[in-house]
This record gives C-alpha cells, structure tokens and sequence, in this order.
C-alpha cells in the first residue's frame, strides 16, 4: 500500500502540482486546500505524512500544527512545513519538534524527493 | 591663667608689703600718740587714732583687722589703766572703747567682705564669660569695659578697647547706622546680627544683645557667630555659582542630597514642568514614572555609597502636566556643605527615542514588507519548477525531445536564478536588520576554495589559478565564507575577458593581524565611481551590470561585504580599468568575542 500523504495548501496551482509529482515518487496524495479541514481527516484517518503550508486562512500552519499536536496529541505523524515564508525555519528551531521538517517553496523535485524519503524512511 | 595669677599674687604680696608698713606704722604712731595724750591728759585725741589702722585693715584684711582691733583694744586699755587708774568712769569708758573697736572691725569686715563676694560674682561672669561682654556710655558710646573675649575676637588687647568707642568696633558705616536705629528705639535689643571689624580691618561676625544696667551705662553681650555666618555665605555662595554655571546649559541638572532636590536649574525646570520654586526640596524620584521607579531607587541607592562612583543610566519621568519623558541620568559625586550630594545632569532623549522607534519601525516594516513580497514571488513559482522539474526528471514519457529538452534546461536555470534572487533578497533585509550569529569553525581554506569552484562549476567558465597553502586553516563561519568566495569568484568570471583567468591566492603574514585571500581576474576593472556601489544592496546592477549574465546577482557582494564584517574584517578592492579587478578578503587570525563586532 502506497504511504499517504496529506497536503494542505490554500494554492490551488500547487495543489495540482503536488498530485502530480507525489504520485509520480510513488505516494497516495490528499489534497485538502484549507487547515479546518484538513484537522478533521487527519483525525479520523492519520497519514503517513502531511505536507503543510504555513500562510493560509482561516487556519493557518502554525495553528494546524499546535492543534494537531496537543488537542489531537498526534506527535507520531510527520509534518513537512511547505512554505515561501523566510521565518519559517526560525520559529520551527523553537519547537524543537523532531518529526518536523521544512521544505522551502519553490522547491526541486530532487529536494522534496530526498526530503520525503528522509521523514518516512 | 597660671601667668595671671602669678601676676595677682606677685601685686599682692607687693602691696601686702605696703599695707602692713602703713598699717604698723599707724598702729604704731596711734598708740603712741595715745600713750602721749594720756600722759598729758589732751582729752580729745584718747581713742579716735586707732581707728585709722583698725578701718584700714579690716577692710582690706577682714580677719587680721579683727585681731588688730582686738590688740589695739588690749593695748589701749593698758594705757588707759597706766595713765587714768584709779579713775573707775574713764576706766569703763575705756573698756567700752576697746569693745567699739572691735565691733567696728567687725561691722567693717562684714561688710567688706559682701561686697567683695558679690563684685567677685560679677567679676567671674564677665571674665570667664564664653561670651564677649562690653559696658559701654549710653551717650558717648565710649567702651568703659571690655572683657577678654572680645578682646580676643577683635584682636585688640583689652586697654586698647577701653580707649575706643563703641560705634568704632564697626566695620562699615551701614552697620553702625542700622546699630544707631536699633538703640535710637530705646529698648533692650536680642540678637543683633551685625559685623564689627578686627584690629586687621577684617570683617567679623557677631550677635549682639544689650541692655541698660543703669541710666548711662549698657551692657552689651557679644557672641561670636563669625564661623557659622562665613560657612552660610560658603553655602550662599556655591549656590549663586552653581546658579551662574547651570542657569544657561540647555541640559537639565539638579544638586541632590540622596534623592532630594537642592537646587535645580531652569533646564530641568522645564523638562519636569515644575517652578523652579516648586522643585526645590522634591523627590527627584516622585518624578520617576512608576515603573521605573524601583529601578530608579537602586540607581540611587548606589549614591549613598562610601566612595560613591560617578553612574548613567536612563529613565521615564512624567512631568507636572503627567507628559512622559525619557531622559539619561548622569551622577556626579560632590560635596556641597561638606555633606556629600550629587550633580546630576537629566538629558532629555524623548524626542532622539521617539525618533529611534519610528526608524526601527520603518526598518521592521521594510523587513515585514519583503518577507510578504518574498512569499508572494516565491509561490508562484513552485508550480513552474515543479513542472519543470518534472518534464526533464522523465523526458520520455511526455514526449519530450531532446531540442525541446534544452528549452526547457534554460528555463529551469532561470527559474533557479530568481530563486536564488529572492532569497538574497531577503539575506539583505536579514543581514541589514538583525543580529547574524557566527558559526565557527576550523577549516582548510583549501578545502573550502575548492569546494565553492566545484560546486559553482567554475573550472569550466575559466581557468583558475588556486595558491593557497594546503596545511592552512581558518577559524570562521565556513558556510558563509564560502559565500563570501563564491560572490567574489563568479564576479571575476562574469568580468574576465577571454581567455578568463581567476587567481585566488593567500597573502596572509605571521605579522599581520588578519588574513588575506585575493580573489584576481583579468577582467575590465571598476571605475572609481562603480567602487562606492558595488557592495550596495541599493546597487541594481547598472553599475557594471553586475551578475546580468551569469546568474549572480549584485546582492550577493552587499551580503558578503556583511558577512565579512561581522567577522570583524573587510573586503579591499585593487582595480585598473581594462587590466582587472582585486578583491582581497581580510580575516582577523584571532577569533572576535562577541561585543567586539562593529560596524565598519
């Protein structure tokens, strides 16, 4: 069974794109373009990994991840922050959450390939 | 003392000597004459001569005139028993006679001896008196007596008081006429302040009270208040010149004693909003905003020390009209009074700290701003590199030829180099705004010089000549020196003419404080002007069209300027148009400690 991966990002140019290259490295992608609800299928069905966008509304990244980590307590699934923010690797320092990555828009196919294998190795 | 009463005694026993000649020598030629009268029966002259030496010793010497009388008494009788006896009459005339003179020694001695007592009491009080005492003529205001105090205030001998009038003792007209108003008035005066001058015709200080003992004489006392009177003019004095100093300096300052007010001028005057009246004897930290005011106190707790040091620091005051205002506290230790007291110099910098914000909120805001338009550039290009990305990552399955192919390469290495734009972008709103944080290591300068050639592809573009030392190391941020080598590399190879030539060599010296790494092309050199621009981020390229053709932008030298100087170093450029460029890298040997950094 292919690993899910769950993208939550408000772009829908890059949500398209994301389809495409996950399916192409081989990975069962879900799009979900805002945070809310996002929160509530990750719930009911936890995926392999999420792929998160930081500057979205009503929800942004930021609330996602403090929500799914405390309210959900879902430390366990790894959470990509996919963001063209620059302070998104400071703040992300200050978690010091070890299932949390980042990956800096735009980003190279080879760089999300790697980084993807690294957080689901 | 001692010598006066040696003095008294030696007149003494001189006049006792005296006394008793003349006393013995009346006794002596009263009783003879007696004995003679006696014998010639001259009635009138019996007893009347003894009382010559009896009243003469009696009042000077009371006991041994009693004696004296009491001899006299026995003797006279013997007389009077030779010469008269049987005669019983002048017998107990005698007798009584005898008696008389006794008694009269005694009456005199008695009352002699309470008028010394008393004249002794008042004696004693105006010799040994702290206080200076003068008896003086109503009318005259000649000095009838002065005693050693103010002899000795004045520094006149007591004689020489006594041949003075009591007006000369002043030292100028203007206090002799307000003394003549005070006794015109008529009534016994307190405390006089006036100023009498000495013998040297130097003012001097005194309190004077007086009062009429009888109808022409007064009696005066003078207390010394010279000394008080002089420190209150001191006080008086420092006052009027820290008056003078501080009444024009456009800093406000005030004199404190802990944290009260003394004296504040009229710059501080306005800083608070208070009178200068009104800030006199305040708190100076009843002005101190509330929650400054705890620090404020350990400002000024330090104050009190036992050497205290001089000190700064800054506060929020609220004024009278409860404005707040910044201001930097400077104290000063000084001495006022001989209690110790502070000077303290209150520069107002509400409006230099308003200021301040405005400019650092500028700076946020130009900060804020390029992150909002960073991620706005940035996400739209996700999808052209995605796609990008994905079209050459498996050409074949979209049908991808290879001529099609190469377009899209080009493509995707613009798409690279806006990347790589944006994020400089923000490097230089990073680097501009923040505090870059080093990270150190020891490396192999080779080893980096030939990593950045490798990774940048340069050994392609040109030929480039590396004459660094192998065992040569540096303690520095590796990542962003590396940096600082590949802007400066691929600005050479944008510059060099053919055939492109980069020499990269060490320069250093174990006499120099720094290293040096020369980074040399061949290329068309910089004018002197293009110079003052190049390490700019305001630089948009024009100035030699910097990165234009390779893909490096002009950003790149703004951040590898920075990066070196937050080393504690500086980049040189050397430069002659159409022969090529310098750049040397200077590194300082010793690792900076943090607080050291400055800007250059």
């Amino acid at each position: 069974m292919k690993p899910k991966i769950v993208v939550v990002e408000d772009d829908q140019p890059i949500l398209d794109l994301m389809d495409i290259l996950l399916k192409k490295l081989g990975y069962d992608p879900v799009l979900i373009p805002n945070g809310l609800d996002a929160l509530t299928y990750v719930r009911i069905e936890p995926p392999a990994l999420i792929l998160l966008d930081i500057m979205m509304s009503p929800l942004s990244g930021w609330e996602f991840l403090d929500r799914l980590r405390t309210e959900y307590n879902q430390r366990e699934i790894p959470v990509i922050l996919f963001t063209a923010s620059p302070v998104g690797a400071e703040r992300m320092a200050e978690l010091h959450d070890p299932k949390l990555g980042i990956l800096q828009k735009p980003v190279t196919f080879d760089e999300l390939k790697t980084t993807l294998q690294q957080f689901l190795a | 003392m001692e010598r006066q009463i040696t003095l008294r005694e030696h007149r003494f026993s001189h006049t006792d000597i005296v006394r008793f000649t003349v006393i013995a020598s009346f006794t002596l030629s009263s009783i003879l004459i007696t004995a003679i009268a006696l014998s010639r029966n001259i009635g009138t002259l019996y007893s009347q001569l003894l009382y010559f030496p009896i009243l003469y010793a009696a009042y000077f010497y009371p006991r041994r005139g009693i004696i004296l009388a009491g001899l006299c008494g026995i003797v006279y009788e013997c007389l009077v028993y030779f010469s008269l006896f049987p005669d019983m009459f002048a017998l107990l005339s005698a007798t009584g006679q005898a008696v008389l003179f006794i008694c009269v020694a005694l009456a005199v001695a008695y009352f002699t001896n309470k008028i010394r007592i008393s004249e002794a009491r008042y004696r004693s009080i105006f010799e040994n008196s702290l206080m200076g005492v003068i008896l003086f003529d109503k009318n005259s205001f000649t000095i009838q007596l002065a005693n050693q105090q103010v002899a000795e205030m004045l520094g006149h001998t007591t004689e020489e008081l006594g041949q003075m009038t009591f007006s000369d003792l002043f030292f100028s007209r203007d206090f002799q006429r307000q003394f003549f108003e005070r006794v015109g008035s008529g009534e016994d005066i307190r405390n006089f302040e006036t100023c009498f001058a000495t013998k040297t015709k130097e003012p001097h200080w005194v309190n004077l009270s007086w009062s009429r003992i009888d109808d022409t004489v007064v009696s005066c006392a003078v207390i010394d208040i010279n000394a008080e009177k002089l420190a209150r003019q001191v006080a008086a004095d420092s006052l009027t010149q820290y008056r003078q100093v501080t009444e024009n300096s456009p800093t406000g300052m005030v004199i404190t004693e802990h944290t009260r007010i003394q004296f504040a001028n009229p710059a501080f005057s306005s800083f608070s909003g208070y009178e200068p009246a009104e800030c006199t004897g305040r708190d100076l930290a009843d002005s101190v905003l509330d929650q400054d005011r705890e620090r404020f106190m350990t400002f000024a707790g330090r104050w009190n020390a036992a050497t205290p040091v001089p000190d700064r620091a800054e506060f929020r005051f609220a004024t009278k009209s409860g404005e707040i205002r910044r201001a930097v506290l400077y104290f000063t230790p000084i001495t006022r009074n001989n209690k110790p007291a502070g000077l303290i110099n209150i520069i107002d910098n509400t409006e230099w700290e308003e200021y301040r914000e405005q400019v650092e909120q500028t700076k946020e805001r130009r900060r804020e701003m390029m992150r909002a338009v960073a991620h706005e550039l940035r996400t739209p290009l996700q999808p052209i590199m995605g796609y990008l990305n994905l079209l050459l990552h498996d050409p074949h399955s979209f049908g991808v030829t290879d001529e099609t192919r190469q377009i899209l390469d080009r493509c995707t290495k613009s798409v690279d180099q806006e990347r790589q734009i944006i994020n400089q972008m923000l490097e230089v709103s990073v680097v501009e705004g923040e505090v870059i944080s080093l990270d150190y290591s020891v490396f192999s300068v080779l080893g980096m010089v030939n990593a950045v050639i490798a990774s940048g592809g340069y050994a392609i573009k040109a030929e480039i000549v590396i004459d660094i030392p192998p065992n040569l190391t540096f303690e520095a941020d590796r990542q962003k020196l590396s940096y600082v080598i590949n802007a400066l590399v691929a600005n050479g190879v944008t510059y060099s003419k053919p055939p492109k030539k980069i020499w990269i060599t060490y320069r250093g010296s174990s006499a120099l404080p720094f290293h040096r790494l020369a980074i040399q092309d061949n290329g068309i050199g910089i004018t002197e002007a293009q110079l003052d621009k190049i390490f700019k981020p305001e630089n948009d390229g024009s100035a030699g069209s910097l990165g234009h053709s390779t893909g490096e932008p002009g950003l790149s030298l703004a951040i590898g300027k920075k990066y070196v100087q937050i080393h504690g170093g500086y980049i040189s450029v050397d430069s002659i148009l159409n022969i090529g460029s310098t750049f040397t890298i200077h590194i300082p040997k010793k690792r900076l400690d943090q607080g050291d950094r400055h800007e250059t």
